[in-house]
């Protein structure tokens, strides 16, 4: 599909000016700056235990041992760099217009470029077509060459694409507008994260489609086709039944205790960073 | 139920532009969307799993086609178990020969034909009746046979008909139409004055003025080898013409002989055709030049030699009455004294047919005579100034009678009583005795088996005798069959077409006649022209209001299936 393309510079300034904030609570990953779920040797305090051969005496707590009469261990907690993980839906129904399969790829760089700048280890997993996973400081080409033409239900391409690993923080972009157990795929998703968050991108003519005529409208995914003539009451039932999808979504989500924001992409990326993405980022 | 009426077809066809237009609504403005399950209007029949979904997406098709199925039901005029909606028009043609006229090489008859068609398309016909005038009207086509079928039969027709009176075909084609309802006649000329036209009838000619040369009459005697033929021709024109008359036999040569004729005025040709020694003439053709109305101008006359009839003198009868049958059979043409005889002499005691002689006492009487004119027997028989004297009456039926005294008299089976006796009388010796007994002879002459004529001019009746214990029946051309019921010397009705008629016994061919094509009423087409008579009764007309009202169901339904398909649409437009 023709049209704007992904603007990697206006992304790149949208990245400068934000920070991710990851939950709160230890994480996995590499060494790094935060503290990990698992022992380590920073200054963080994790437990006390007895000690065990082939511990580090090093980490004997002698204050301790010297109260009670037992060699009692000081365990630490390990400082790690969280991954973060940045799931793109690339099914076709993201690209139904230019402006939205630019701003869903924007969106997922920021993310990366968020991730990375704050030292994380940012993944984009693209799920739909031939899923695969991208590491962060690839993910600005991968975007600008990636095709949004799944075919496939999200749900079932998720089935089929990478493992997703334990991470930090997973980030899910998509428009949300397929049928599905919403309750059981938010559940998947969260699964393994400290924390999801769900960007849900979504085109002017998915909140205000454009009515008045007749119209053999086409399923960008199945393919199939319905003939409607758009009036008024037409429109006005579409609304109502995205309303209640919506609504059915806000539910899902809150359940796994993941942050739902709803962008449109009409809107540019800086914009979005501004004011629907805020809770991603930390205060300022 | 019909879709005869062309307007049924036509609603039929409204089906195409809808199915066309369904299937161009079909190709609205594409547009790709995201979400198509949320343009989508649950059902819950689909959730249930309904068999008949796909059909109830199509629903606005189908039901403007049974909207348009319904149209065409009304407009055929549909009627479940009722009489469909006709239109039957009668047309009497006009069967006369001079229908036969042609002009510039058109037969009038082909005119007709092609005006009846017309008439037919005009009138919007379903059903047609076509009658054909004559001495005997009949139908040609129909009755009430659908318009094409008349037609086709129609076109077999041709007028070979005498000159005759319409009205019997009127009143048939009235009968058949109904009451008030219009009948056209087709002519080729002026009724004659005396018909009266009914006031449902409509007349109209396709004939014009024609000159013509036609044969009036036609004889043939064969005499031994010889063959005599008479004809007379007429000019039904307004110029004097020299007509060439030819004559022609097979295996003879032809003659010709020319005749001056004066505008409307008739000649007698007469021609002896010979044949070799041995041999017998065959038909001849008497044939005038090409006109108006080729069926007069050629007769084909048959062999006509006179039939012998077997004559036996029984014993018994006085010398003067034996010696006057003896001088008459000895002159009689055509009579052989031989047995098994067709015809017997013999005294008043006898079985013989005729039984001459008269009882003790005899009285003689002068007159005056009363006769029984009309009976063969006594034509032309003069009794004025004989001296008759007859016995006691015979027994029979009486014929001629002198005072109280029967003089002829004929039994029920036949026999002739003649109270006479010749020796005391002077009738055989008087022009009446000769006449008598050729009376006697030509009535046995026609009573033996056979057509005792050969040639019958058209509207003639057909004398015929049969005898019992056979089947006989008359055969024409064109296969046509008239079988004979009765037994005896008959009169039949007159043949209906001209030719030759084979006389079949138990299926084979004992004698022959030809109809000649000759009415000289119908040769003369100098009367003949455009004519019309306006019909002066208004028909009755059954249309759409009419007496029997198209039934309303059709549309009824048609009304539903539109409200029908207008909520439907409505529903899916509000979806």
């Amino acid at each position: 599909m023709s049209g704007p393309r992904l603007d990697r510079q206006a992304v790149e300034r949208a990245a400068a000016l934000v920070s991710l904030r990851l939950p709160r609570g230890p994480h996995r990953g590499r060494t790094g700056e935060v503290r990990a779920h698992s022992v380590g040797a920073s200054m963080e305090l994790h437990d006390f235990r007895l000690y065990q051969p082939g511990d580090d005496v090093r980490h004997l707590d002698w204050n301790a041992a010297a109260r009670t009469g037992e060699l009692v261990l000081r365990v630490r907690q390990e400082e790690v760099s969280p991954r973060v993980e940045v799931v793109l839906d690339t099914s076709a129904s993201m690209s139904v217009s230019p402006e939205k399969s630019a701003r869903s790829r924007e969106v997922a760089l920021l993310l990366c470029l968020a991730a990375q700048r704050a030292g994380h280890e940012a993944s984009l997993f693209t799920v739909g077509g031939r899923g695969r996973v991208v590491r962060g400081h690839d993910a600005g080409t991968a975007l600008e060459a990636l095709a949004l033409d799944g075919k496939e239900p999200f749900p079932e391409a998720l089935r089929r694409a990478p493992a997703l690993r334990p991470c930090g923080l997973r980030v899910w972009v998509s428009d949300l507008l397929f049928e599905s157990d919403v309750a059981g795929l938010a559940r998947r998703l969260a699964q393994g994260a400290r924390g999801l968050a769900v960007v849900q991108v979504l085109d002017e003519e998915d909140l205000e489609p454009s009515g008045g005529a007749g119209a053999r409208l086409t399923d960008a995914e199945s393919q199939e086709s319905l003939e409607r003539i758009l009036t008024r009451g037409v429109l006005d039932d579409y609304q109502r039944r995205l309303r209640a999808h919506l609504a059915l979504w806000d539910e899902g989500l809150r359940t796994v205790r993941a942050t739902l924001m709803r962008v449109s992409a009409a809107q540019g990326v800086d914009a979005l960073a501004r004011r629907e993405l805020v809770p991603l980022w930390e205060a300022a | 139920m019909s879709v005869g009426l062309p307007w049924g077809f036509l609603a039929l066809a409204a089906a195409l532009p809808i199915v066309a237009a369904y299937f161009l609504r079909r190709r609205q403005r594409p547009r790709v969307v995201s979400a198509l399950f949320l343009w989508r209007t649950p059902s819950q029949r689909a959730q249930a799993g309904p068999r008949w979904e796909r059909f109830s997406r199509e629903a606005s098709l189908a039901l403007e086609l049974l909207a348009v199925a319904c149209a065409a039901l009304f407009l055929a005029d549909v009627r479940c178990g009722a009489q469909v909606q006709q239109r039957h028009v009668v047309a009497v043609v006009d069967g006369s020969l001079s229908m036969a006229a042609t002009v510039n090489g058109t037969p009038l008859s082909d005119a007709v034909k092609a005006r009846v068609a017309a008439l037919a398309r005009a009138q919007g016909a379903t059903q047609l009746t076509v009658v054909e005038s004559g001495p005997r009207p009949t139908v040609v086509a129909g009755p009430q046979a659908e318009v094409g079928r008349a037609l086709a039969q129609l076109e077999s027709w041709s007028p070979l008909q005498p000159a005759h009176d319409v009205a019997p075909a009127l009143l048939m084609a009235r009968e058949l139409a109904g009451a008030r309802q219009r009948v056209w006649l087709f002519t080729d000329g002026p009724l004659p004055p005396r018909v009266g036209v009914p006031p449902e009838v409509q007349v109209e000619s396709v004939g014009q003025k024609l000159p013509n040369l036609a044969f009036v009459s036609a004889q043939r005697r064969d005499v031994g080898k010889t063959a005599q033929v008479t004809v007379r021709v007429l000019n039904a024109s307004d110029a004097a013409r020299e007509v060439p008359v030819r004559f022609a036999a097979p295996g003879l040569p032809p003659q010709m002989q020319t005749v001056s004729l004066r505008a409307g005025a008739t000649a007698v040709v007469r021609v002896g055709l010979s044949a070799a020694e041995g041999a017998t003439v065959g038909p001849v053709e008497a044939t005038l030049p090409d006109d108006a109305l080729p069926a007069d101008s050629a007769v084909t006359l048959l062999p006509s030699p006179d039939a012998v009839v077997n004559v036996a003198v029984l014993e018994g009868l006085s010398p003067p009455a034996f010696a006057a049958l003896k001088r008459f059979l000895a002159v009689a043409p055509g009579v052989r004294v031989q047995s098994p005889a067709a015809l017997s002499f013999g005294p008043p005691a006898s079985t013989a047919r005729v039984r001459l002689g008269a009882g003790e006492p005899l009285k003689g009487y002068v007159g005056p005579f009363f006769q029984s004119k009309a009976h063969p027997l006594l034509e032309d028989v003069d009794l004025s100034g004989v001296v008759w004297a007859a016995g006691p009456n015979p027994p029979g039926r009486p014929l001629a009678t002198a005072g109280e005294a029967v003089l002829v008299s004929e039994e029920d089976d036949g026999t002739v009583h003649l109270n006479v006796d010749l020796g005391r009388s002077a009738v055989a010796r008087t022009g009446a005795w000769p006449v008598l007994l050729g009376n006697v002879l030509r009535r046995a002459r026609f009573e033996a088996p056979g057509l005792p004529r050969r040639h019958l001019m058209l509207g003639e009746d057909v004398p015929v005798t049969t005898t019992a214990g056979a089947t006989w029946r008359l055969e024409g051309p064109q296969g046509r069959k008239r079988p004979i019921l009765a037994v005896g010397s008959l009169t039949l009705p007159p043949l209906e077409v001209p030719g030759r008629w084979r006389l079949l016994k138990d299926g084979e061919e004992v004698d022959a006649l030809a109809v000649l094509p000759i009415d000289p009423r119908e040769s003369d087409l100098r009367d003949r022209g455009p004519y019309e008579v306006k019909a002066q009764a208004e028909e009755r007309v059954a249309g759409l209001f009419g007496e029997r009202p198209r039934p309303w169901w059709p549309l009824l339904a048609l009304l539903v299936l539109l409200a029908l398909d207008f909520w439907v649409t409505a529903r899916e437009a509000r979806a």
